[in-house]
């Protein structure tokens, strides 16, 4: 594979990557998270 | 991506093992086991509601969890450096799933105890570090396994951040008993993935010594006290923050919405730091880097204490502390490696193990009760302190070198 073709496609997953974590990151702002806050001291 | 190591070679002679693969399945097995895992707290209201427990009940078989998992841990160790680590994956993979299905349909406390604490936290020994890590550091280089175990360790990091609002989700939209049955389903995703995971041990390094006899070596090194005690520390320090912080924020007048962005920061940056000790590991001195990472815990936590309390030091902290949380996993399991070889390695990682759940147990439980006895954390924090100071001290003598033992006599002299 071209070298330019290697460097997008990692480019890509890396930016997909980070959408992926920043969506999970989001997620902890649910309200049934939040709610449910008391039940996260028994996640350890 | 990783090369076959030179001083083994594979039970099977399938070409498609490769480390890079054992590295892949590593990773998921250990998101799926250390992810789903992490939503146990999750069940605590729904299921205190439905059948009309205390919270108690429930906290108690996770107590009894954790310390089934670290007990277990040397015992899947050993199992898996005698056995073969595919079959202990497989029949702990078994044992997590049905412990939550059981989990499901408990109806007393001693059911939860033998389901969510017992089976669950003997099929955590086997398809957690220990195991996984062994398997992956018998499949790759010395230069290249600290990478490959901070990768695996990143692995574990990202199922504890992913799998807990999916699990939340779970919940919301099918009710608690669905979604455990869902998570067992997860669970068994683990056994095809173990098949990738059956590996040569008895062709690793150190193949003419027995377990007795490795245990014994181990045991008679400092190194490997200081290596359980440091990890001690660990868990005590995580397992206090991660339980206590949410509240922690709470009691000092934040919202929750503050203390559960702390948890998610402390997820997010712990993939990094997992990944980047583990990098550095292969870098330069494993000893010397758990040195900084305890040194730094005590930096940090010091001046989360002195700073004016706010929003943004909450965020600040968790996200340092993040940085700091799994990255000794793959110092730890790298040193034992290093030092002691990798035949048992699994068997020794679960020893030291055990101590980072002790550590786990006494911080939950300690913080709590420093809270209820003084009225503030205060106290817990200043131990968690010193006892980062501690394992600074006790990694600063650690001997990285390998074990010299005597050559075996060939046959008939």
């Amino acid at each position: 594979m071209a070298r330019h073709w290697r460097w997008f496609f990692w480019g890509v997953g890396a930016a997909l990557a980070a959408a992926l974590l920043v969506l999970i990151f989001l997620g902890y702002q649910a309200p049934e998270l939040l709610l449910d806050l008391a039940n996260l001291r028994y996640c350890g | 991506m990783l090369q076959r190591t030179n001083n083994m070679s594979p039970s099977s002679p399938s070409a498609w093992r490769t480390p890079t693969l054992i590295l892949v399945c590593g990773c998921i097995i250990l998101t799926l086991s250390m992810g789903i895992r992490h939503t146990g707290g999750l069940f605590l209201q729904p299921m205190t509601g439905a059948l009309g427990w205390n919270r108690e009940v429930f906290s108690f078989a996770f107590a009894i969890q954790n310390l089934v998992w670290g007990l277990g841990s040397p015992f899947a160790g050993a199992f898996a450096d005698r056995y073969g680590a595919g079959r202990v994956i497989v029949a702990s993979a078994l044992l997590y799933a049905v412990g939550l299905a059981l989990m499901a349909v408990s109806s007393t406390g001693l059911a939860l105890d033998l389901s969510a604490g017992v089976l669950v936290g003997l099929g955590l020994s086997g398809t957690t570090f220990a195991v996984i890590m062994g398997v992956i550091g018998r499949h790759t280089t010395p230069e290249k396994r600290s990478l490959a175990l901070g990768i695996a360790s990143a692995g574990g990091s990202f199922g504890q951040f992913a799998v807990l609002p999916i699990g939340q989700a779970l919940i919301s939209s099918f009710g608690w008993q669905a979604a455990l049955f869902l998570l067992a389903c997860g669970v068994g995703l683990i056994a095809p993935l173990a098949y990738a995971m059956a590996d040569g041990h008895k062709h690793a390094s150190g193949a003419g010594q027995s377990a007795g006899a490795a245990l014994v070596e181990a045991g008679g090194q400092r190194s490997f006290h200081y290596l359980f005690w440091s990890y001690f520390v660990c868990g005590f320090q995580t397992a206090f923050i991660m339980l206590h912080l949410p509240s922690f924020a709470v009691d000092s007048g934040f919202s929750a919405n503050v203390g559960m962005t702390g948890i998610a920061l402390i997820g997010l940056f712990n993939i990094f730091g997992s990944f980047l000790f583990g990098w550095a590991g292969g870098k330069g001195s494993k000893k010397n880097l758990l040195m900084l990472i305890y040194g730094a815990r005590v930096v940090v936590i010091g001046a989360f204490m002195l700073a004016p309390l706010s929003v943004a030091s909450i965020w600040i902290f968790s996200a340092c502390m993040g940085l700091l949380w799994l990255a000794t996993v793959p110092l730890t399991n790298g040193l034992i490696a290093q030092v002691f070889g990798l035949r048992f390695m699994s068997m020794l990682a679960g020893i030291v193990f055990l101590g980072h759940q002790l550590g786990s147990f006494l911080g939950a439980w300690l913080g709590g009760m420093i809270f209820d006895k003084t009225g503030s954390y205060d106290l817990a924090w200043l131990l968690s302190i010193g006892l980062s100071v501690i394992a600074a001290i006790l990694c600063w003598p650690i001997d990285e070198r390998p074990v010299q033992r005597a050559e075996p006599k060939p046959a008939g002299a």
